[in-house]
C-alpha cells in the first residue's frame, strides 16, 4: 500500500468521507481511516440531522439517497411540572403543516451506522483510500509542520495536510499541540436506548414528531434539571430512540453517580410518564443499550470557543474542531460544512503549496463566516433552558423551551437561514429545484426502505403497478415553474442588490410579530385541517408511486 | 473473539489485547470520580487508588480521562478493530 498522499482524514464519521471524497474528486490521492472495521459503528447518537445539513450540506447529500430512519416534521415538548399528579403542559408549536410535512421534514431521523457507511462507500467509490481497523496513533511533526501519522499497526503514513475528523474528545489534536482537553462541565454522557416497536404503533403515536421532556429536579424524570438535556425520543422506522443525558459536573462541582442516577430516571420514565407507561412500555421490546459522552456549551465559552482548529499542515473539522451545536446539541451540519470548507482549502494549499498556518487561517475565517455553524454553536437557549430549570420558575421555562424548541427558533434562526438561502441562491438558482427533488426522493426512500441508487424490484413492481403519469408531468412543469422564478428573483436580487437592505433585521422583526402571528397561525392551520390533511394523502400517494427518476 | 454482554444488549466487543485506559498510581488521589462518571465498572478501589478492573464494557466514552481532577488517567482509543461496535447508535 502507498505511504505517501496528497491528504490524509482520520475518521470516517459523518465529516471525514466528505472531506475525503471532495479532495480525491479535486485529483488528489486521499487517505481515510477508520478505527473501527465498519464506518459509523463506533458513533453512538440519537439523531435527528437538520434539514439545513442536507439542504446546505455536500452536494452529494443533497442529490444522493441516504439511509433514512423517518422524517421528522415536528417536536412535542412535555413540560413535567408533577410526575405524580401528571401535570404536564406540552408545547407543540414547532410543527411543519400538511400538506408541506411530511414530505418537507426539518430533519431526518437517522442510524449512525449505515448513514457513516453509505457516505464512505460513496467516498471509496470515486477512488479514495480507504483503511479501516486501523487507530492512528500519533501525529509525524517535521520541522513543526504535520508531515503525517502514525498507526497502531507502526505503519508511518505522509500526506501534505491533514484533516483531523477524530471527534469530540481530540487525542491528536491535543498530541499536535493545537487543541487542549475540555473541562469535565463541557462534558454529557448519553444513556441511550433502542427500542423496537411495531411501525403501526409508531405512527400512530409519535407519527413524525420528536419527544422532548423537560421537567423539575425531584421529578427525576430528566437528568437533573440544569445539568443534562433532558429526554429526547424520536421514532424511527420501526423502533424508538430513547436518549437521557447528564453534565459530568454539577454546578457545585459535584460529581453525580452517572449510573444510579440513569436508572432512577430511566425507571421513571418507563413507569410513570403517562404516554410511555400507557401507550409504549407493553409494546416495545429493548433492543439496544449504548452511552458515548459528547461536548456541550463549548462555543458558548470564548476561550474554546477561539481554541485553533488548525495549525502547520493541519485542519480539523467537526466535532474535532469543537463545532458540536450548542444551541440544538447537534454535530452532523457542522461536520459536514467544517468538511467542505476545510477539503476545499485543503485543495488550494496543495495548489499553492503552502501549508502554512497563516495560508491555512483562511479555513477559520470561513468558519466564522457561516452563518449557521455560527448560530449553531453560539445560540443560548439550552443553556438558558437549564438554569430556567434550576431555578424552578415556569414561564422562564416555558420561553426557553418555546425560543429552543419551539416556534420561538424563528426568533433567533430566521436571519441565519435565510443568509445562507441568500448566499447559496446568488449561485445556484437552479438548487431549489434540487432541494424539492430530495424531499420527494428521501421520502420514497422512507416509503420503501430503499436507499442508495438501487431500486428494488418490490419498489419498482408497487411503482410500475400505480403510476400516475399524468401527475408525474404537472410535477415536472412544477419543477420547470420554480426553476424559472428562482432564475427571475436571483436575476432581479442580483440587478437591485444595492437597494436591498441586510437581512440581520430578521431575528428581531419575527421576534415583534411572532407573538401575534402564532395565534392566528394555529387557528388558520386548525381551521383547514380537512383539506390540508386531504391535500397531504394525495402528495403521499403520489409520491409512493411516482416514478423514482423523477426525482433523482 | 466477540463477547456480549446482558446489561448492554445490541453491543458487541472484540477485546483489545492492550491496555488502553491506564492509571498513574503516584497522581491518583483515590477520589473515586473515575467509578462515580463509568457507566461500565471499568474501576476499582484498592488500597486507596483507582485501578483498572476491567476494559471489556468500555465504551471508549472517555468521561474517566474528563473528570479525573489529578490527570491520572490516559486515555487513548483501543487498537483498530477492537472495542465497542454497535449498529444501532
Amino acid at each position: 500500500m502507498a505511504k505517501n498522499f496528497d491528504v490524509i482524514v482520520i475518521g470516517a464519521g459523518f465529516g471525514g468521507p466528505v472531506a475525503a471524497k471532495i479532495c480525491v474528486d479535486a485529483g488528489y490521492r486521499t487517505l481515510l481511516i477508520e478505527r473501527a472495521e465498519k464506518p459509523g459503528e463506533k458513533v453512538i447518537s440519537g439523531l435527528t440531522i437538520p434539514f439545513y445539513g442536507f439542504l446546505f450540506g455536500p452536494e452529494f447529500i443533497v442529490n444522493g439517497n441516504p439511509p433514512i430512519e423517518r422524517p421528522a416534521d415536528g417536536i412535542i415538548n412535555y413540560i413535567i411540572l408533577d410526575i405524580e399528579k401528571e401535570t404536564i403542559e406540552i408545547d407543540d408549536s414547532l410543527k411543519i403543516p400538511k400538506p408541506f410535512s411530511p414530505i418537507i421534514a426539518f430533519g431526518y431521523n437517522t442510524y449512525c451506522q449505515p448513514f457513516c457507511e453509505w457516505e464512505t462507500d460513496i467516498a471509496i467509490k470515486s477512488g479514495v483510500t480507504f483503511l479501516n481497523a486501523t487507530t492512528v496513533v500519533d501525529i509525524i511533526k517535521e520541522d513543526g509542520f504535520v508531515k503525517g501519522v502514525e498507526t497502531d499497526k507502526g505503519e508511518k503514513f505522509y500526506s501534505k495536510i491533514l484533516i483531523d475528523a477524530e471527534g469530540s474528545q481530540g487525542l491528536l489534536a491535543i498530541k499536535a499541540g493545537v487543541r487542549e482537553k475540555y473541562p469535565p462541565e463541557m462534558i454529557s454522557l448519553a444513556d441511550t436506548y433502542d427500542y423496537i416497536i411495531s411501525k403501526k404503533l409508531l405512527d400512530n403515536i409519535f407519527g413524525y414528531t420528536v419527544s422532548f421532556c423537560w421537567g423539575w429536579d425531584e421529578e427525576k424524570i430528566a437528568p437533573p434539571l440544569g445539568y443534562g438535556n433532558g429526554l429526547m425520543l424520536w421514532p424511527y422506522r420501526e423502533s424508538i430512540h430513547f436518549i437521557q443525558d447528564q453534565c459530568l459536573v454539577l454546578e457545585n462541582n459535584k460529581i453525580p453517580n452517572l449510573k444510579k442516577n440513569f436508572q432512577t430516571y430511566h425507571k421513571n420514565i418507563t413507569s410513570k410518564l403517562p404516554f410511555w407507561k400507557n401507550n409504549v412500555a407493553p409494546y416495545a421490546k429493548l433492543r439496544a443499550k449504548m452511552f458515548q459522552g459528547f461536548e456541550i456549551f463549548v462555543g458558548l465559552k470564548k476561550n474554546l470557543r477561539n481554541m485553533p482548529n488548525y495549525t502547520d499542515g493541519m485542519l480539523l473539522i467537526g466535532d474535532a474542531a469543537g463545532l458540536e451545536s450548542t444551541e440544538l446539541c447537534d454535530g452532523v451540519p457542522s461536520a459536514w460544512f467544517s468538511a467542505e470548507i476545510a477539503a476545499k482549502v485543503a485543495i488550494s494549499a496543495i495548489e499553492a503549496n503552502d501549508f502554512s498556518a497563516s495560508f491555512l487561517s483562511i479555513y477559520d475565517m470561513q468558519i466564522k463566516d457561516h452563518p449557521i455553524i455560527q448560530w449553531s454553536i453560539s445560540g443560548r437557549n439550552r443553556h438558558d433552558l437549564r438554569f430556567a430549570q434550576k431555578s424552578h420558575d415556569k414561564e422562564e421555562l416555558k420561553k426557553y423551551v418555546h425560543n429552543g424548541w419551539g416556534l420561538g427558533a424563528l426568533t433567533h434562526f430566521s436571519t441565519p437561514l435565510i443568509q445562507m438561502i441568500v448566499k447559496i441562491l446568488r449561485e445556484h438558482p437552479e438548487i431549489v429545484k434540487r432541494w424539492i427533488k430530495m424531499y420527494f426522493r428521501y421520502f420514497q426512500n422512507y416509503l420503501y426502505n430503499d436507499y442508495g441508487t438501487k431500486i428494488s424490484k418490490y419498489r419498482y413492481n408497487q411503482i410500475r403497478k400505480n403510476r400516475n403519469s399524468k401527475n408525474e408531468v404537472l410535477f415536472r412543469c412544477f419543477l420547470i415553474f420554480i426553476d424559472l422564478i428562482m432564475k427571475i428573483i436571483v436575476t432581479f436580487y442580483k440587478m437591485f442588490k444595492r437597494l436591498i437592505p441586510s437581512v440581520e433585521f430578521i431575528n428581531p422583526f419575527v421576534k415583534r410579530i411572532l407573538p401575534q402571528f402564532e395565534p392566528l397561525f394555529i387557528k388558520l392551520i386548525n381551521l383547514l385541517e380537512p383539506l390540508l390533511n386531504l391535500l397531504s394523502k394525495k402528495i403521499i400517494k403520489f409520491t409512493q408511486y411516482a416514478n423514482p427518476y423523477l426525482f433523482s | 473473539m466477540e463477547k456480549k454482554f446482558e446489561e448492554f444488549p445490541g453491543v458487541s466487543w472484540t477485546p483489545c489485547p492492550e491496555q488502553f485506559i491506564t492509571i498513574e498510581e503516584k497522581l491518583c488521589t483515590g477520589c473515586a470520580a473515575c467509578i462515580m462518571v463509568c457507566l461500565a465498572d471499568c474501576f476499582e478501589i484498592k488500597n486507596k487508588k483507582a485501578k483498572v478492573k476491567s476494559l471489556e464494557k468500555c465504551m471508549e466514552c472517555s468521561s474517566c480521562w474528563y473528570i479525573c481532577p489529578a490527570d491520572a488517567i490516559q486515555f487513548s482509543f483501543p487498537s483498530g478493530g477492537t472495542g465497542f461496535k454497535t449498529q444501532y447508535g
